[in-house]
């Protein structure tokens, strides 16, 4: 194994065109006549992470300045600072000063912009209104209802949508052939599980699997990513619905313990599972409530194993409630 | 270009419905003096506040002097920007200037610490015209708000809006079938900025537009919140109804308040089914937000979803959904707040005793007083119909002795207004006139 490479496919393999943004193809389309005829509106992108909002902005303001891009170009995170003052001084700072080589008007990315308090939004719209003709705005977030009125009035609203299978597949087998990686098909179905939609997270699983060996297999995916397979995690379902507390637990064990699968990780599985699993709704809704307080106590610092055990033993209790 | 700026109207005459506010701008207008109630516009955005009063400015002469929120607006800013200009004529004495502040519900907060005060005094003393715009009438500060007399925007209907996508499409030589231009229409929610915007978005590069070229760039789907409901209670699998609820572009605790909504449509049994899971999924969200750990919402929003569709077993709509009644009471119970902290305030000052004071010995004494008659006391207090209607608990009597007043105060300024005149001559930097006795002393009333 020769890879050496230390660089992070995730930044390596941003698309730096828009063309080459994949699965959100008519928002695409769209920026790209934007570009095309010099005309650009207010932008919100709102959706998920990792399904290219903030690629989308970057590769859309380098096509649309070419050469002085990084100098017509700003991103803001607004979670970082997310005040009134930000507006007032670092926004309309940039906003109100000329765009510089030729171009006619600069952008600003302001990327989770729904972390913004409403004060601070109150005090933006203004800002896009007056300093339109030096600068447009693209605000990304992952739920518009988060941002105010008068500024969804004031932009076009482009909604990314989480990445369907095919596009996760398309932009895999794109990397691996470029690294010279073999891929099974069960590996790409693997990595599009592991992903959920998310184009970073899909990336990251196929580096992580390549590090260890050019061939690349379904359970090297798994193993890598310390995921369970999904066929493990409905097992334990299984089990636990069964009512066979002894069963789940040396399940639980195993993918504890040998597999090193992370218990914050294996809650979210189960969670994933259970929601298509057919059975008594009533039931359901109860094991959901038995995940979230265990992830809950997780968080608070309970010791995982026993909160996991005692996951387990809820469930089953819950279960044979529902069997008789 | 962009468009809401190239076709924004110049003359009052092309804005898009709002008639009735519109003719009460230009009566404000054209009649008014030095003295005279600012205007205090206010309504859901894209309706046309903004276009209006830039319009009737230029309809009337007027220069503008614009005061928002990205500026600071703290007393000393607004003394500096708008003080000069509203309390002196132009420079050349002639035209008049409109002292424009946008967003007037958004004064609060410390970065504007005297703002709302300085804006109240400059509103009281001002020898310009002063026009006050916001979305949110209630939250203006009650001190503004009882200073001013508001002029309501509503939302425009799709049918008004069509007519200038129109004109707009035959301007920009883009072709548009009727069909797509209601789509976009109605899709603004009676925004007519969103509407233009959206258009706007899905034209450029285009020659002809249809539905499919709109659908990319439409406002936000809001209305799939209704779908997910209907869904939940028509029992359908829940792999749909976990993907609509992801769908919907909200947050999980307002799927829980559409949800409990919702409940009222059920019978009582499946009513007690379902408040369980929604309190498990309300304290998911407390959780969240109090830990910021968001991977909590998940579970929030499954035990919202089907724990609510397991108890309604397919119950079916019985009638229309509506939105949660718990945000429509905590829009009421601002507002009351509100009222009532303004009405203290004046009650307060007005007979000279601490709050604390006023509700334990003088407030029972002064809500008799005001029960044997409204008017004086209204008048005195320049009470507006929420707090005297708290202060009365009789919101009817309320409401007749404010008309009332408001009647009787027009007929006051256009009598006094020959008579008021001749004081412009004073207009050297002189102080202005004090303004008439509002508050007079207590024992003229008691």
């Amino acid at each position: 194994m020769e890879t050496t490479d230390h660089t992070i496919w995730i930044e390596r393999y941003r698309p730096a065109r828009l063309a080459d943004i994949v699965g959100q193809d008519e928002i695409v389309e769209r920026l790209q006549s934007y570009v095309q005829h010099g005309s650009l509106p207010h932008l919100l992108f709102t959706g998920p992470a990792g399904v290219g909002k903030t690629t989308a902005a970057v590769a859309l303001a380098r096509e649309f300045f070419g050469e002085s891009w990084q100098m017509n170009f700003r991103e803001l995170n607004a979670s970082d600072e997310r005040g009134i003052d930000v507006v007032r001084n670092q926004i309309k700072e940039f906003a109100r000063t000329s765009p510089l080589g030729g171009a006619e008007f600069k952008i600003l990315f302001l990327d989770e912009a729904d972390a913004l308090t409403p004060d601070a939004q109150a005090a933006l719209r203004r800002t896009m209104e007056t300093y339109a003709r030096t600068c447009r705005f693209i605000l990304s977030c992952n739920y518009s209802s988060k941002i105010i009125d008068p500024i969804q009035s004031r932009c076009a609203i482009y909604r990314f949508r989480p990445l369907g299978p095919d596009a996760i597949r398309d932009g895999i087998l794109q990397i691996a052939t470029n690294e010279g990686l073999t891929v099974t098909d069960g590996a790409v179905e693997a990595i599009a599980y592991v992903a959920q939609g998310d184009m970073r997270r899909a990336i990251n699983a196929l580096q992580g699997a390549a590090m260890v060996s050019d061939q690349i297999d379904e359970s090297r995916v798994y193993a890598t990513t310390a995921t369970a397979r999904p066929d493990e995690i409905l097992e334990l379902l299984r089990l636990l619905v069964a009512g066979d507390f002894e069963a789940a637990e040396g399940a639980l064990r195993a993918l504890l313990f040998e597999h090193g699968i992370a218990p914050g990780e294996l809650l979210g599985q189960c969670y994933r599972a259970l929601i298509r699993l057919p059975m008594h709704r009533d039931l359901k809704v109860e094991l959901i409530d038995h995940l979230g307080e265990t992830d809950f106590r997780l968080s608070e610092g309970g010791t995982p194993e026993l909160q996991m055990e005692a996951l387990l033993a809820r469930c089953v209790l819950s279960a044979r409630r529902y069997a008789c | 270009m962009d468009w809401t700026e190239r076709y924004r109207p110049r003359r009052l005459d092309e804005i898009v419905g709002n008639g009735p506010a519109v003719r009460q701008m230009v009566a404000w207008a054209s009649g008014w003096e030095p003295g005279d109630r600012p205007l205090l516009v206010y309504g859901k955005p894209g309706t046309g506040k903004t276009s209006s009063a830039l319009a009737l400015a230029g309809d009337m002469g007027w220069e503008v002097v614009e005061l928002n929120a990205s500026d600071q607006r703290t007393r000393a800013a607004i003394e500096r920007i708008a003080g000069q200009s509203a309390m002196t004529g132009s420079l050349f004495g002639g035209g008049r200037r409109l002292v424009l502040i946008d967003e007037a519900d958004n004064l609060h907060g410390t970065a504007d610490k005297g703002g709302a005060r300085a804006i109240a005094d400059l509103v009281q003393s001002a020898r310009q015209p002063v026009l006050l715009i916001a979305n949110d009438l209630y939250g203006v500060p009650a001190e503004l708000r009882s200073r001013t007399e508001p002029v309501q925007f509503r939302a425009l209907a799709a049918r008004s809006i069509v007519p200038r996508l129109r004109e707009i499409c035959r301007e920009e030589g883009l072709s548009c079938d009727e069909d797509t231009l209601r789509l976009v229409a109605e899709s603004a929610g009676g925004d007519l900025r969103a509407a233009v915007t959206m258009l706007q978005a899905a034209a450029i590069g285009r020659s002809s537009l249809d539905g499919e070229a709109i659908a990319t760039s439409q406002k936000d789907e809001r209305a799939t919140i209704f779908e997910l409901v209907g869904a939940v209670l028509r029992d359908r699998p829940d792999r749909e109804l976990m993907a609509l609820a992801w769908e919907v572009d909200d947050r999980p605790d307002a799927i829980v308040a559409w949800l409990e909504e919702a409940l009222s449509q059920l019978p009582q049994e499946a009513r007690c089914d379902a408040y369980p899971a929604l309190a498990a999924a309300d304290l998911a969200i407390a959780r969240t937000f109090r830990r910021q750990h968001y991977t909590l919402w998940r579970y929030a929003t499954a035990l919202a979803v089907l724990g609510t569709a397991a108890a309604a077993g397919g119950a079916g709509v019985r009638s229309r959904l509506s939105s949660p009644g718990r945000w429509r009471w905590m829009a009421q119970a601002r507002r009351r707040r509100s009222a009532r902290a303004s009405l203290f305030r004046k009650l307060g000052a007005w007979m000279g005793v601490s709050r604390a004071d006023l509700r334990e010995y003088y407030l029972e004494a002064a809500r008799r007083l005001a029960a044997i008659d409204p008017v004086p006391v209204a008048r005195a207090l320049d009470l507006d119909a929420d707090e005297l209607g708290l202060l009365l608990d009789d919101r009817e009597l309320a409401n007749g002795t404010v008309a009332r007043l408001a009647k009787e105060r027009r007929e006051a300024d256009r009598a006094e207004k020959p008579r008021r005149r001749p004081a412009k001559e004073r207009e050297d930097g002189s102080a202005p006139p004090p303004p008439p006795e509002t508050h007079p002393s207590q024992s003229t009333l008691f």
